[in-house]
């Protein structure tokens, strides 16, 4: 029973990020849907594994390089709104 | 902008996938494309005061970040799946849970047909801002003169080291041939604490994206060993991938006007030819032809992305005996759908192909011809003899 109630929250997570990432206009708000997304995998290793502290150190890694790209893209915009990026049309 | 951070970005890149190369648990099969996207990341958005590379880079951090916790999901689900395996329970709806989600998680990163969406942003986006700066290097010559300024740093990369990352790529390539002929006379792997009964091996191949090779941000070519007991799932998988990917880029690539996005597509539509290779998979040297086609295809983009010249003739040609080879295989397995579907659009990728070659000769367009006056003939030179002993070699 409780195995069940762990994936279930592990996945009710997950889709709440990947919802927030999907449908976000600003910049900041994808990253810590993106980071939602890490933690929410990160609860379901069970059996004491060290793969979750990986996961860990690499959600780390990957904010601190967000970060860098959104403040450079707010040094050259003025703001972190993605649905402003219209450049690379198709 | 100095050159040691741009030196530091692209060697942990390289380090990143030659550890996926020698990958041979499921950690390492997490960490290493981790270690290399986020790389690949900074690299894409090295030339920061640029916009579009910026928009370029939070695309693919974006989809890329999306993709890595897709694959972590399902190693966990692996993990979970395991434990019920242990306890005699074979083919649950689980493990073909895990089988999506893995073939998400990579096919976000190998980009074949239906998440194709950001490569071509992605290549414009970077690409813009290398032209564009080493444009204006070549035909500035005040520029030339200032030390350490990011112009000069790419076109003396350029010039010095093309050739080394040349065979720099055929050495990678040659070093993952080693591992997949371990695949083929079926030697043991060592597996993780858990006890895998499945082996997942991903190969890499580095794909330079921009004409700056150094610069290049590498896309990496993932396969896996089956699931012994749901091959069949995976194939069909992998079969919709690779039609998806070849009528995708080669269709939407012949309606594109700009080159780079061109040659994204193209890309695109290589890779699914590519895919075919790893549904070949264990018999009749597939994995063979694979890594022949992967060769001609380091070739022949390193080449179109770093000169933009006359290279629009040259794949059909050489890249033709990878090709013949890898539809040989998929005709013997008995994929003659995937073949036909690969015959048609490869008739078509031509197409494009020979639009550049038309273009080149009229001299219609203005951002080409620069760098044909100035690489006419040392990267025609260099890749005409890699080639040629390939060729060679296959005989």
């Amino acid at each position: 029973m409780m195995l069940e109630h762990i994936l279930v929250l592990s996945a009710y997570l997950f889709s709440i990020g990947i919802y927030g990432l999907i449908t976000s206009r600003n910049m900041v708000r994808a990253l810590m849907c993106l980071e939602l997304i890490l933690n929410a995998v990160n609860i379901n290793f069970l059996k004491g594994n060290i793969f979750s502290i990986f996961v860990i150190a690499i959600a780390a890694a990957e904010a601190s390089i967000g970060s860098a790209i959104v403040s450079s893209i707010y040094r050259n915009r003025k703001s972190t709104r993605i649905n402003q990026s219209t450049l690379l049309n198709k | 902008m100095a050159i040691a951070e741009f030196l530091l970005f692209v060697l942990t890149t390289t380090l990143g996938g030659m550890f996926l190369c020698g990958a041979n648990d499921l950690i390492t099969i997490f960490v290493a494309p981790e270690c290399f996207s986020l790389c690949s990341y900074l690299l894409s958005g090295y030339t920061k005061k640029d916009v579009r590379s910026n928009e370029a880079t939070t695309k693919y951090l974006l989809m890329g970040g999306a993709s890595s916790s897709i694959l972590v999901h399902e190693i966990e689900l692996q993990e979970i799946v395991n434990g019920l395996i242990n306890t005699q329970m074979y083919n649950s709806p689980g493990i073909s849970i895990a089988l999506i989600f893995i073939t998400v998680g990579i096919g976000f990163k190998l980009f074949p047909g239906p998440s194709h969406q950001w490569t071509p942003d992605l290549y414009e986006g970077m690409l813009h801002s290398w032209f564009s700066s080493f444009r204006d290097y070549e035909c500035n010559r005040s520029i030339r003169r200032q030390k350490d300024h990011p112009k000069m740093i790419i076109s003396w990369l350029l010039r010095t080291n093309q050739i080394r990352w040349f065979f720099f790529s055929i050495f990678l390539t040659c070093s993952y041939g080693t591992k997949v002929e371990k695949i083929e006379k079926n030697q043991s792997f060592t597996t993780t604490d858990e006890g895998f009964l499945e082996k997942l091996r991903i190969i890499i191949a580095f794909l330079s994206v921009t004409s700056k090779v150094a610069a290049s941000a590498s896309a990496t070519r993932i396969f896996y060993i089956p699931f012994y007991f749901s091959s069949n799932e995976w194939h069909i998988l992998l079969e919709i991938l690779a039609i998806l990917s070849m009528i995708l880029g080669n269709l939407i690539a012949i309606t594109q006007t700009s080159m780079k996005r061109m040659l994204a597509y193209s890309s695109i539509g290589q890779i699914g030819y590519v895919i075919i290779g790893i549904i070949v998979g264990d018999s009749n040297g597939g994995y063979a032809s694979m890594i022949t086609y992967m060769l001609f295809y380091i070739s022949m983009n390193l080449g179109t992305f770093a000169c933009i010249v006359l290279f629009g003739g040259l794949p059909p040609l050489a890249g033709f005996f990878g090709k013949l080879h890898l539809f040989w295989c998929g005709w013997q397995v008995g994929l003659y759908f995937l073949v036909s579907i690969g015959l048609l659009t490869s008739v078509v990728s031509i197409y494009y192909y020979l639009k550049i070659i038309k273009l080149l000769m009229t001299g219609r367009n203005q951002e080409i011809t620069p760098h044909v006056r100035n690489y006419k003939r040392s990267p025609l030179r260099s890749t005409n003899s890699i080639e040629l002993s390939i060729l060679f070699f296959q005989n």
